[in-house]
């Protein structure tokens, strides 16, 4: 600035003295002094030109080496300007409020939750070798939720280890922040979340096929590892997911993407079974006696579906989880087969594109100028089904339901790509073994569970 | 019988040396002002390397200041060879990075300088300042171009020849040290390197004298035509010696040594000494140098090691950060 305010200077300088000149000379000493005070100001404004000219010379020199610094909607990155290493930071807030509506009155369950509060650093060095890191603040403790390190050897392969999803859920292996709902379905009960192991995967046949194959150390249902898993049994897991029309962009099915899932191992011991079932409220509506291990093998088949097509978006997955379970370290085993099913759709109002990876307002809330960001609407119908050999013998009849079928509607505000609010009702019913008792032991599984889930995010 | 055999036989050779023809290049990461010297000797290497052994050299260039230059080299740039304007920018290399053993110096004849120079005064033409000697540089009112000593190797000889002129004249290192700071304060614009120091004086034309390499000058008068400038020698000055080596790791992980190594060797030939000497570089070969010396002023020359006790003291004492040029020049 203060450069160009000298250019400037000195050019209404040279116009004054030029407006200045006599129209007739008084002598020639005069004369000549004023050609000498042009040509210094000549001169001057040739050095400013040449000041200016040398240090965009220097900028354009320093541009290919110079780092580049990235404050966005995606985090803060600083990479090199190769883009071959980088650094970058990003984040993951959920603040919850839960309210249960005709429980009864005596179940103590409304609250404000802060349901994840990340901070996840991700980093890639010499273009092909990657980490992520991300510890959780959210929920009751902390703990580090993946710790994971790549090798991207090419598009058709890339190796992974450490902890991280293992890929079997559809909706689980979709990020936190732009699943439909607050909660993902009650179907991801049936999966397990992180767990740690190595993993091969990659996209070939032209980009239209996702093959992932992995060998992890083993979790149940809707668990994840605890860093403690030293046995000899190890899970295998598999996962083709096909997009046949993706590189056709005149097909209405462009956006299809369908797979199958499928993981085997062996469990053992109390930690080898499943904690629980939770329903849309995150209320536990199903677990196993304290006596029952698992003891044998475990398995899982997911057959899933994904469908976008502008603003209209539909995903729908059906798992079986099938465990071997005994009601004591010497009773009788039985391999029990859980089921769970989930069709859910979201419609973006406002016209943007529905997307796995989260809706972006064509523009962001700003009341004065009068734009609102983007709104969607949801809808999600799942049911989960209980083996009826669980019961009586490896989980009480009369405190578990063997069945719940939860329909949930919401509204989505998407004020920014990083911020939104979003608005979710979840209405579960319950259904009982024909050897529970008329009224269960469990007093939230008494009547539906009708849930209202609020949530505040800020997620980059 | 005869003849078929020998036929036979020229056939097998041509095709076994057209079979093991290989494809060769060299990356040159030299200073600023050698753009023209490299591409002429570029030339005569490469059809003296064709002639001797069949292959092909492309040699690329990289012009810049020589502190620049020699900075790349260490952050990555990768260089088969360097010819850089003074040897303490080729020994960062060692210092630095480990590029190149310590006693690279000892490789080549005239401790690996094969042509030399010096500085001089370019001035428009007429002089109209008078310009004769480094005391005219320090009067009022005379405006100097000189590049920057902290990115330029020019700038360095510059400096130190302005310092060795002081240092014989006025008798101690302050007066020296007053002369050199009195200089600096005409200087209006510092460019980087010594081609950048040309365009500002002659084609931006600012400045009433530029500071130049004696080659540089005299490329000035060829390029821009004599009847626009002029040079001007003065008493006493620096003698310049550019230095040049082979960045052995990256030659050996190149797998370019042996022609990197002829690259430089070949400086000191008669053909390489004659292209020095036609783009205005002084010659270490005798006949070359009698052959060319009506180009070349006569000067009272004194070198950096009897003044200043070699490159590395003169860096140290002169251009490190928080060194006597960073004491005296403030913007």
């Amino acid at each position: 600035m203060r450069t160009f305010t000298r250019i400037g200077a000195a050019l209404f300088s040279v116009a004054a003295f030029s407006t200045a000149l006599p129209a007739a000379p008084a002598d020639s000493a005069d004369l000549q002094a004023l050609r000498e005070q042009v040509q210094a100001l000549e001169q001057q404004l040739k050095v400013l030109a040449r000041q200016i000219e040398i240090k965009e010379e220097a900028a354009t020199a320093a541009a290919p080496t110079t780092p580049k610094v990235t404050v966005n909607d995606k985090g803060f990155t600083l990479a090199s300007a190769d883009n071959a290493n980088s650094l970058k930071i990003r984040g993951l807030a959920q603040l919850d409020s839960r309210l249960f509506f005709d429980d009864g009155g005596g179940v103590v369950n409304n609250a404000f939750v802060l349901r994840r509060a990340r901070i996840i650093t991700e980093g890639t060095f010499a273009k092909i070798y990657s980490f992520q890191f991300v510890p959780e603040f959210g929920g009751s403790s902390i703990s580090i939720l993946d710790a994971n390190f790549s090798v991207a050897v090419d598009k058709a392969l890339n190796v992974k280890f450490g902890k991280f999803k293992s890929p079997v859920g559809l909706e689980l292996l979709q990020s936190d922040s732009w699943t439909f709902f607050n909660e993902r379905s009650i179907v991801t009960n049936l999966v397990p979340n992180r767990d740690l192991g190595v993993q091969v995967s990659g996209d070939v046949l032209n980009g239209t096929l996702n093959y992932t194959a992995g060998v992890f150390g083993g979790v149940p249902d809707a668990a994840s590892t605890n860093n403690a898993d030293f046995d000899n049994e190890k899970d295998l897991v598999g996962r083709l997911f096909y997009s046949p029309f993706k590189n056709d962009a005149a097909s209405f099915l462009q956006g299809l993407s369908f797979g199958v899932s499928a993981s085997g191992g062996r469990e053992k011991t109390a930690s080898g079974r499943t904690a629980g079932y939770k329903t849309d409220g995150q209320q536990t509506f199903f677990s196993y006696a304290a006596a029952t291990i698992a003891d044998g093998q475990t398995w899982r088949f997911s057959p899933q579906l994904d469908y976008r097509n502008g603003p209209l978006g539909l995903i729908g997955e059906y798992v079986v989880s099938a465990v071997n379970v005994r009601p004591s370290a010497t009773g009788v085993k039985t391999e029990l087969q859980n089921k769970a099913w989930q069709v859910a759709a979201g419609y973006v109002l406002t016209g943007e594109d529905s997307s796995f990876t989260g809706v972006s307002p064509a523009t962001n809330f700003n009341f004065e100028a009068g734009t609102w960001g983007a709104f969607e609407l949801t809808a999600r119908y799942s049911n989960l089904k209980i083996d009826d050999a669980a019961f009586p013998i490896y989980a009480s009849a009369s405190t578990n339901a063997d069945e719940a079928t939860a329909i949930g509607a919401g509204l989505n505000w998407y004020l920014s790509k990083t911020v939104a609010f979003k608005f979710d009702y979840y209405q579960t019913k319950f259904g009982f073994s024909p050897l529970a008792p008329a009224v269960s032991g469990t007093q939230i599984l008494r009547q539906d569970e009708k849930a209202l889930i609020s949530r505040f995010q800020v997620s980059f | 019988m005869k003849l078929k055999s020998l036929l036979l036989t020229s056939l097998a050779l041509a095709l076994a040396t057209g079979a093991a023809a290989k494809t060769i290049e060299l990356l040159n990461v030299s200073y600023d002002p050698t753009r023209e010297l490299y591409v002429d000797y570029n030339k005569v290497f490469a059809a003296y390397w064709k002639a001797k052994t069949g292959d092909d050299v492309t040699v690329k260039q990289s012009h810049g200041g020589s502190g620049k230059q020699a900075r790349a080299v260490i952050d990555g740039l990768q260089a088969d060879v360097v010819t850089l304007a003074l040897a303490a920018d080729v020994d960062a290399l060692y210092a630095n990075a480990r590029l190149l053993p310590e006693t690279w110096q000892k490789r080549l004849p005239n401790n690996s300088a094969p042509y030399t120079s010096t500085i001089v005064f370019l001035v428009r033409k007429g002089n109209p300042k008078g310009i004769k000697d480094w005391d005219d540089l320090v009067k009022p009112g005379v405006s100097v171009i000189t590049p920057n000593p902290k990115t330029s190797g020019g700038a360095r000889w510059n400096y130190l020849g302005a310092w060795g002129y002081a240092l014989r004249k006025y008798g101690s290192e302050d007066a020296a040290k007053e002369f050199v700071g009195k200089l600096y304060k005409n200087v209006p614009v510092l460019d980087s390197g010594a081609r950048g120091s040309t365009t500002t004086f002659v084609q931006r034309e600012i400045g009433d004298v530029a500071i130049s390499w004696e080659n540089e000058a005299f490329l000035a008068l060829k390029e821009f035509g004599a009847d626009k400038f002029e040079i001007v020698v003065p008493s006493v000055s620096i003698l310049a010696e550019p230095t040049v080596s082979v960045v052995d790791k990256v030659a050996r992980k190149k797998g370019t040594e042996a022609v990197a190594k002829a690259y430089l060797e070949y400086l000191y030939s008669d053909e390489g000494q004659n292209v020095a000497a036609r783009n205005f570089y002084r010659p270490r070969n005798a006949a070359v140098a009698a052959k060319y010396a009506g180009n070349f002023a006569k000067l009272d020359l004194f070198t950096i090691d009897e003044v200043f006790g070699g490159w590395t003291k003169a860096q140290k004492t002169h251009f490190a950060d928080g060194g006597v040029f960073d004491q005296i020049y403030s913007k």
